[in-house]
């Protein structure tokens, strides 16, 4: 059971993109580039020898694998609707957010590597917003574990939900509150566009301008993953409040990404830089507010 | 009795110092440090494996009504910290201190290392004492020790002025755990920390806490008595601020400890619980955004202390939260992490400290703007510093995680188990946030001083140090590597020394912990070997593929040059532009204006003054100066006078008591 989980989650962040590509292809009323697209880019990359820059270090090298496996140990918390994840432990979702952390850090630290100018940029945007959203996505956990009673992702999601009306709307706000935390951590609109070409106005892009062949597929590998575990997540809380079956859970996860990301990316345009900061502090504080309303419900639960 | 032999034991460590050659005497100072720190560290190891702790001295007839010291299993966790930061400390001052040898005469050599050996004994002195004359004598005896260190470059100016804002805060703190025992002794007829128990039964507990708080608080670096932490670190040699903060603020947390927990199961505990973690968010915050502000590499360690302090005061407040509503769980997880923090900070911020000490000597400046690119000069200095910084991040697989993760395993299961649910949000929040700025705090700060291009000549010819000092940085190394792949082993021996605030058999704390730490272990090494097998598939790869080298891509921009890098301080300007009202800014020259569009050279300095500063350079300063100066008048200079005064105040006793004031 374990191991049909992780491949739904390999298989998920794998259709992720395909359809975020697809969606703006459509709504642009283009034909669009092929489903798998994305996938022969990177055996491309694969394929490529490499160039380094003379002024990094070995921990330019090392950083794509470091961000990739931890990326991969993070899946591995990750439930898909009623199925077990390989790892469940009391804490684990302190463990998935400190495992992300890991993996941005080395990638900022690489960035910084490069002495470039325009890395530097990319890689201060990208820790501050970080460290921003981080607090919304405790509190989002926060707000499960008051809901559920318990503190794993295997049980996070076992609110018992789907006959009480009013945990539907928490799990749906929550659901709401992870899609927007997607949109922030896999740098995509509004908060980073990932297909700008000016480097002065890139946050993800720019952290890899030195990247290319295994390294750069390794890092865009990653983004996938980390994309994918985090849509699960609200796909899961949408699940548990409707039907908490796999099924249900793993296509959802790439329908509610897929579409919202490209149904954003082909409507709104990129915030300006300095509104980033308050568009992540207000998905804080959304998060704080579910979990607020959250607290409510239980304390009234708690009466009768 | 304990007197005569400290004193005697004092002019033992002098003599035996300053009769030694110059060269040789770290070695005598090692020498007397590491025979404690064995002794102590043997005892401490036994306590803490279940050996019943006696007492070390016991007084009778002593000033609060006697006196005694004995090494429970709290005074053996923190006599393990101070033995492995001291004895590590004296060994990195030998590569350190070398180069200076010269310039300084032998005897102020003599009394720096005199003081460092001194500053050992008297801060185990500290956790061994039950409290009373002795607690004091040894703090005092600690604070003047390490006022002495910070002053080993007493000719800069800057270095006698923050020794000396030190020594008088450092009073003031003073001044409030006295006020505290004499009230304690004046209604128990006892001032230990058992007596305190007693005290807060009967008499109101808050007040007597919040004086406690205040005068352990002003050592540990609280909010917002943290002020003489980053000017103290930056002016004391770097081995000295590796056992200041690393060691020294711990003694501090020791003492909120002990107060703490002699609240015991009272209802007052919440209200001490909340009053602990609302502390413990507002110095964590502080103390960590104004560390991503800071420039200069002691100053934004220092002001990481701060950080790590206020995350140790929101366990013990969650703890005490957690105690307080009767969740045992919540209760051990604060209290475990809180005690796994401590230790853990001590073991990476001395690290790190050492790691400043190696660039300041090599580079001679901390300036994150005129640093660069140490990690090609410095390769092994560079691959401590890197794991230290992973580990005050609380990034795994490192020891930091284990104990954050500790403490969030309290926070959640208080909102999970519905007990302490809003205090536990607050704290989640604020913790998450915590953690991830001090992700960019120690990005800003590695990723300027160690990679990218050097910004300046000096430290583009930096060598890497002497293997004594490496040897010595090892030592915590140790520590930050056994906790956090071995976190199980770690925790076992933490939670032996929770004993003391919380009532759970180890056993029990074993059963509700083991899971989550198994796990924890387990990942550190499955991340280890999932990032191994990735590097080894990247290199099989890339092997007999084209791999070529050239410039950074500049974007099309052909005329870069190493002052384009981003400096640390448009680093951490984004945080800057949000947290501004923190700060007070100043800027030296001018920057580029916006119409320039070809400009010329400028120079300009930017710098972020703690606000809180201010509190200690107000209005009221000044009125203080002035009163001051009228009372300086007294002093003439004149024996007669002097003869008059004391005639003037036995008259004064002496009517007083006549009218039965007195």
């Amino acid at each position: 059971m374990a191991l049909l989980n992780t491949l739904l989650l390999l298989l998920t962040a794998l259709c992720i993109p395909g359809l975020i590509n697809r969606t703006r292809a459509r709504l642009a009323g283009r034909k669009g580039i092929r489903f798998a697209q994305h996938l022969h880019d990177v055996r491309l990359l694969l394929r490529k020898g490499a160039v380094y820059s003379t002024t990094t270090t070995v921990l330019f090298r090392t950083a794509p694998s470091v961000l990739l496996g931890t990326s991969f140990v993070a899946l591995l918390f990750i439930p898909v609707g009623d199925l077990p994840p390989v790892l469940s432990f009391d804490g684990d979702v302190v463990a998935f957010a400190y495992l992300l952390a890991l993996g941005r850090g080395a990638l900022i630290l690489a960035a910084m590597d490069t002495g470039s100018s325009f890395e530097g940029m990319g890689a201060s945007r990208e820790a501050l917003y970080g460290a921003l959203v981080e607090p919304a996505l405790m509190l989002t956990f926060g707000t499960l574990a008051l809901l559920s009673g318990h503190t794993s992702f295997a049980a996070l999601f076992d609110a018992g939900a789907a006959d009480d009306t009013k945990l539907i709307i928490v799990l749906l706000l929550a659901a709401y509150v992870l899609t927007k935390i997607v949109f922030t951590e896999s740098g995509r609109l509004p908060v980073d566009d990932p297909r700008t070409h000016l480097e002065l106005t890139m946050i993800h892009e720019v952290m890899c301008l030195d990247y290319c062949g295994v390294d750069l597929a390794y890092i865009k590998i990653s983004t996938w993953l980390k994309g994918a575990a985090l849509s699960m997540l609200a796909a899961d809380a949408v699940a548990a409040a409707l039907c908490p079956r796999w099924w249900v859970a793993a296509p959802l996860s790439v329908l509610l990404t897929g579409l919202s990301v490209g149904i954003v990316e082909s409507t709104q345009a990129r915030n300006k830089l300095i509104r980033n900061t308050t568009f992540i502090l207000t998905i804080t504080a959304l998060a704080a507010l579910i979990f607020f309303t959250g607290y409510l419900l239980h304390l009234n639960i708690g009466i009768q | 009795m304990l007197f005569i032999y400290t004193l005697l034991f004092l002019v033992l460590v002098v003599v035996a110092i300053f009769s030694t050659p110059l060269r040789a005497k770290v070695w005598t100072a090692f020498t007397l440090t590491g025979l404690g720190a064995l002794w102590a560290s043997i005892r401490a190891i036994g306590v803490l494996a279940g050996a019943t702790p006696e007492k070390l001295w016991d007084l009778p007839e002593t000033l609060f009504g006697g006196d005694s010291g004995s090494m429970d299993p709290l005074s053996a966790l923190f006599a393990v910290l101070i033995s492995i930061g001291s004895v590590a400390s004296v060994l990195y001052s030998r590569g350190y201190l070398s180069h200076t040898l010269r310039e300084k005469s032998p005897a102020h050599v003599s009394l720096h290392y005199t003081a460092l050996t001194v500053m050992f004994y008297a801060m185990l002195g500290v956790v061994c004492s039950d409290g009373g004359i002795s607690f004091l004598f040894f703090w005092e005896l600690m604070t003047v020790a390490s006022f002495l260190l910070i002053l080993y470059d007493a000719q800069r100016r800057e270095v006698s002025r923050a020794a000396l804002a030190y020594l008088i805060m450092m009073h003031v703190g003073f001044v409030l755990l006295v006020v505290g025992f004499v009230r304690l002794d004046a209604v128990c007829g006892r001032a230990t920390f058992d007596a305190l128990g007693s005290y807060f039964q009967t008499k109101a507990p808050l007040p007597l806490f919040v004086v406690f708080l205040a005068g352990f608080g002003m050592k540990a670096g609280m909010f917002p008595l943290h002020v003489w932490l980053p000017e103290a670190h930056p002016a004391a040699p770097s081995h000295v601020s590796a056992l200041m903060s690393g060691v020294m603020i711990k003694t501090g947390i020791y003492g909120i400890l002990r107060t703490t927990a002699a609240l015991g199961d009272l209802p007052v505990l919440r209200t001490a619980g909340l009053i602990l973690l609302v502390l413990g968010i507002v110095t964590g915050l502080w103390g960590v955004i104004l560390a991503a502000m800071q420039n200069d590499v002691k100053r934004l360690l220092a002001y990481s202390s701060i950080e790590n302090v206020g995350i140790i005061l929101l366990a013990l407040g969650i703890a005490a939260l957690g105690k307080a509503s009767g969740n045992q769980l919540v209760a051990l997880c604060g209290i475990a992490g809180a005690l796994l923090h401590t230790l853990n900070h001590s073991f990476f911020k001395t690290l790190l400290f050492f790691g400043a000490g190696n660039i300041l000597s090599q580079t001679h400046t901390t300036s994150l703007d005129a640093l660069g690119g140490l990690s090609r000069h410095m390769p092994l200095t560079s691959l401590l510093f890197l794991t230290a910084t992973a580990a005050i991040c609380a990034l795994p697989p490192l020891n930091g995680f284990i104990s954050e993760l500790l403490i969030y395993l309290g926070l959640l299961d208080g909102i999970a188990s519905g007990s302490d649910i809003l205090a536990s949000a607050a704290g989640l929040a604020s913790l998450a946030l915590i953690g991830g700025l001090a992700v960019l705090a120690f990005t800003k700060l590695y990723g300027t001083v160690f990679l990218g291009s050097p910004r300046s000549h000096e430290v583009a010819e930096a060598s890497e140090v002497d293997n004594l000092r490496l040897a010595a940085m090892a030592l915590p190394l140790t520590g930050i590597l056994v906790v956090g792949f071995f976190p199980r082993m770690a925790v076992a021996g933490v939670t032996r020394a929770a004993g003391f605030f919380l009532r759970t058999p180890s056993d029990a704390a074993d059963w509700l912990l083991s899971p989550t730490l198994a796990a924890a272990g387990g990942i550190a090494w499955g991340l280890i070997a999932v990032v191994a097998l990735l590097l080894w598939l990247r290199h099989r790869t890339l092997r007999g593929r084209r791999i070529v080298e050239g410039p950074t891509w500049g974007c099309g921009f052909t005329a870069t040059n190493i002052r384009m890098q981003y400096t640390g301080e448009s680093f951490s300007e984004g945080l800057q532009s949000i947290a501004t009202s923190l700060t007070q800014n100043s800027g030296e020259g001018s920057p580029v204006g916006k119409g320039e569009i070809f400009p010329d050279a400028h120079r300009f300095d930017v710098g972020h003054r703690d606000r809180i500063g201010r509190l200690f350079s107000a209005w009221w300063v000044e009125l203080l100066r002035l009163i001051n100066q009228r009372v300086m008048r007294l002093r003439t200079g004149k024996i007669n006078h002097y003869v008059l005064f004391a005639l003037a105040f036995l008259v004064l006793v002496f009517l007083l008591s006549i009218l039965n004031v007195i």
